[in-house]
């Protein structure tokens, strides 16, 4: 496994993955990185620094209103896609092999249909059962897109979980809630917060299901693509800016509570 | 569909449990996702009336979705981007996936992280990013303007086929990585010692013994990477132009736009789907019959 043939090798191997890495990230970059110049202009070279772009973002009549549907969206769509998820792969955690297949591969099927689908199909369904649009359908809607994820972090969890210690708390005469509460929800609770951030993560992103469902709110997503289709407008970097500092913070958070084993 | 009655291999008197477990999010997905999908089918063959829905049937949607020469061109259009977008992105993931399980073991969990964080960094950012990179005054061409590479900004950079597949390509790897670094977990590094011991190597190896043995993930991930990418229209309402024009957004206008005519989106929305469905069928096919020369 050695030799100068295996070092070319190795050389053009991180090659590539440090150019795969570069393509998803430079753009990312770019969005923060423009967010702070003072250029209104959005090329190269950087000119000079400046916050101005985030007190305009911030002082968009739209934006607090924005802010607020979009915290109250992720905390709904989490609460509900964590308690609908985690309890799916608690029970499916119990089936038998192929019946556990095929309930997993239809709990992850949202996570495949494009979003523009879900979304039309969601607004036409509350449209017939005279549900108007708004939060509540774009709650929803998002809970939606959440609950694949959810439900495989938990999945992935509980596999690893050992059921026979609340088979023995259960033998002891522990009733089902007692076990739950005393056992499974302390081992598990880590996970299911994980679980839980990834679909605020999800809905604070989510642009396609919320816009077909929201009606006239407005959520950071729906405001920053509003922005955009009327052009350029530097402190959309700042909004963007703004929203994916609240993502990383979700998904850190997310991955240091998944990674917590006990 | 996750329906309780589903479950014949039930354990006894665990069934009762388990179904209060899987019964709450099965009623989400039967009434949430289940039913608006069978009512979006439906639509399809409604008509408008006026500015009303008429429920019916009529294959005239559908008629028109594939006759009409606008409409047909942008589907076949959208066919195709949807197409060489998932060519891009399942050798790239797969690449990817291979250096992650073979070639730099010990760093794979933070090559998977890194790449699932830029899942996370903002689906409408990073669309817009790639405006900003690939724009006539964008990063690309004030760069290339400066070191004098060329003397008027590329304006095929944006508004372009080939900027939505740009822009699509660095939306999906992360997606198209997860089921084929899945199964390429399955396979062990003595697979590919044995295979190496008996003189296979480089590319042989590759198509004799990993290739086939990922090839659930790689399918799915073809699946995955053709379907969102045929769906989606933020990416062409951003950086396609009107050239770059694809049927999400056609579909999109017919829900959300002015004058808009629901059973005709559902159609076309039903119509993209089954022929990304037909064509991926016929790839796993070929891909098989290649496989098993």
């Amino acid at each position: 496994m050695t030799g100068p043939r295996t070092r070319a090798h190795g050389l053009l191997a991180w090659g590539f993955a440090v150019a795969v890495l570069l393509y998803l990230f430079v753009p990312v970059a770019v969005t923060v990185l423009f967010s702070f110049t003072t250029s209104p202009r959005l090329s190269l070279p950087v000119t000079g620094l400046t916050l101005d772009w985030y007190e305009k973002a911030f002082s968009n009549p739209l934006f607090t209103d924005a802010l607020a549907n979009s915290l109250i969206l992720a905390f709904l769509s989490a609460v509900v896609a964590g308690v609908l998820g985690a309890s799916f792969a608690f029970g499916v955690a119990r089936l038998r092999r192929r019946t556990r297949n095929i309930l997993l591969t239809a709990g992850v099927l949202p996570a495949i249909v494009p979003a523009l689908v879900l979304g039309i199909s969601l607004a036409l369904f509350f449209q017939e059962a005279g549900l108007s649009q708004g939060l509540r359908n774009a709650a929803i809607g998002q809970a939606l897109v959440g609950l694949p994820f959810v439900i495989l972090t938990m999945y992935a969890r509980l596999e690893t979980f050992d059921f026979s210690t609340l088979e023995a708390a259960r033998d002891l005469g522990a009733s089902p809630w007692r076990a739950f509460r005393d056992i499974t929800f302390p081992l598990v609770r880590p996970s299911l917060l994980g679980a839980a951030l990834l679909a605020m993560a999800l809905s604070l992103d989510d642009f396609v299901v919320t816009w077909f469902n929201v009606g006239s709110r407005q959520t950071l997503p729906v405001l920053i693509w509003g922005l955009l289709r009327r052009g350029i407008d530097p402190s959309i970097n700042a909004l963007a800016s703004t929203v994916l500092l609240s993502l990383v913070t979700l998904v850190v958070l997310a991955k240091l509570l998944n990674r917590k084993k006990l | 569909m996750p329906s309780p009655t589903e479950t014949p291999e039930h354990q006894g008197d665990r069934l009762p449990a388990v179904l209060r477990l899987v019964g709450p999010a099965s009623a989400f997905y039967v009434a949430f996702f289940l039913a608006p999908i069978l009512i979006l089918f439906a639509l399809s063959f409604w008509s408008m009336r006026g500015f009303n829905l008429a429920p019916g049937f009529t294959l005239l949607n559908y008629l028109q979705g594939m006759t009409s020469s606008l409409y047909r061109a942008v589907l076949l259009r959208t066919v195709l981007v949807g197409f060489i977008t998932a060519c891009l992105v399942v050798p790239a993931a797969y690449l990817y996936s291979y250096l992650m399980r073979f070639v730099f073991a010990h760093r794979a969990q933070l090559l998977l992280d890194l790449v699932l964080a830029s899942m996370f960094s903002g689906y409408l950012v990073r669309i817009y990013a790639w405006r900003t990179i690939l724009g006539k005054d964008g990063i690309l061409n004030s760069v290339l303007l400066e070191v004098h590479f060329i003397d008027k900004p590329l304006r095929f950079l944006i508004f372009s086929n080939w900027a939505v597949i740009i822009t699509l390509v660095g939306l999906l790897i992360p997606l198209a990585l997860l089921p084929i670094y899945s199964s390429m977990s399955n396979v062990s590094k003595d697979h590919l010692e044995v295979a190496r011991d008996l003189g296979s190597s480089g590319f042989h190896l590759h198509r004799t013994i990993l290739i086939p043995m990922t090839l659930p993930g790689l399918r799915m991930a073809f699946a995955f990477a053709f379907l969102l990418s045929v769906g989606d229209f933020v990416v062409p309402a951003l950086v396609g132009g009107t050239q770059g024009l694809m049927i999400g957004n056609v579909i999109a206008d017919q829900f959300r736009g002015i004058g808009s005519n629901w059973p005709l989106g559902a159609a076309l929305a039903v119509l993209v789907m089954a022929a990304v469905l037909a064509i991926w069928y016929a790839i796993t096919r070929i891909s098989r019959g290649v496989l098993e020369r």
